[in-house]
């Protein structure tokens, strides 16, 4: 399954807003298979932050593990955010 | 606010200044009223005080991060919550988004900005000693934009994770550049780590102050000067250049 993130808003910085996000989105794992892969797709966002990051993306990684696969961004904001959620909570995300 | 004329003791209110420094300003001209004639009463624009509101946003959030007693500031200026602040920010996306000199780092710029005040509603929540909310503006022309809160500041903050620091220069030592792993209940606390390293690698200035310490970050650089400040504020002030 594919996790479009611009559908939660342009502008993704607030950890209480990721912390809500999540807690919607999660209802759609119900059905999925044990196999099947989670790929989050950045494409049209504008602003990303560690804090909206560490709410949704840490706690998919922790939920699915190998299993969570974010795509390639080109928004400088999501790439600096992984590099810090990698850093702090010592782990690293399935990227391709 | 809607573009009419307003009195001078309306203009005063607004401003939060008393009638006769409006005077004053009147007649040394730093800020001129709409009046015609020595007889006329003075009229202010309702857009010309938000302009000068706006002009000296960095001296207002600085007196109002310092002074002793908490009061709203402009409606200008203040979210009272985080969805206002939310909505601020998309604001400011707007205006930064037509400036081609910060296409390469504008995200950053934004998601530094998302991570200051959102620290502050995030560190506060619940527990805010006088004026909920923060202060934040902005001056395109001048590329300035300031954040502050009253809140508990940086080293209360910290000093529930960290018991054994001792004063508010050691607080923002920490807080710049140690990884606070495990902080339950919460875990939050990377957020000013993220802005030093933002500010490490692309043309942005920092002063942050919170309590009695202030610091620096000089654009593509990762060193922080810290030193004691000459008036200590309440909770939090960040100034960014960019």
């Amino acid at each position: 399954m594919v996790i479009d993130i611009k559908k939660f808003g342009a502008i993704l910085t607030s950890r209480q807003l990721g912390k809500e996000a999540l807690a919607a989105y999660l209802p759609n794992f119900n059905n999925i298979s044990e196999e099947e892969k989670i790929y989050v797709n950045f494409d049209e966002i504008d602003v990303f932050s560690p804090s909206w990051g560490d709410e949704f993306l840490t706690a998919l990684y922790r939920k699915f593990g190998d299993r969570l696969i974010l795509k390639k961004s080109v928004n400088a904001s999501v790439n600096a955010s992984v590099e810090m959620l990698e850093e702090a909570n010592n782990m690293k995300f399935n990227i391709e | 606010m809607r573009n009419n004329k307003l009195k001078i003791n309306e203009a005063a209110n607004y401003l939060g200044v008393s009638i006769d420094t409006l005077r004053r300003w009147d007649e040394n001209g730093k800020l001129k009223s709409l009046r015609v004639g020595q007889r006329e009463h003075r009229y202010y624009d309702s857009t010309q005080l938000e302009e000068f509101l706006l002009s000296s946003c960095v001296d207002i959030a600085i007196k109002w991060a310092r002074s002793s007693i908490g009061e709203k500031p402009s409606d200008i200026f203040y979210c009272s919550d985080s969805s206002v602040f939310q909505g601020r920010l998309y604001k400011l996306r707007k205006a930064l988004s037509e400036n081609k000199e910060i296409e390469s780092f504008f995200s950053l710029l934004i998601s530094v900005v998302g991570e200051i005040g959102d620290n502050s509603f995030g560190h506060n929540l619940g527990n805010w000693p006088d004026v909920i909310g923060i202060f934040f503006a902005y001056d395109i022309k001048k590329k300035i934009i300031i954040l502050a809160d009253r809140g508990q500041g940086v080293f209360k903050t910290l000093k529930r994770v960290k018991p054994e620091l001792k004063d508010d220069a050691e607080a923002l030592e920490v807080a710049f550049t140690e990884i606070l792993s495990g902080r339950a209940p919460e875990s939050r606390g990377n957020g000013l780590k993220y802005v030093r390293a933002i500010i490490g690698k692309n043309p942005v200035n920092l002063f942050f102050q919170s309590g009695e310490a202030e610091l620096n970050l000089i654009q593509n650089n990762l060193v922080l000067k810290i030193k004691k400040s000459k008036k200590p504020i309440r909770g939090c002030l960040a100034i960014i250049k960019f």
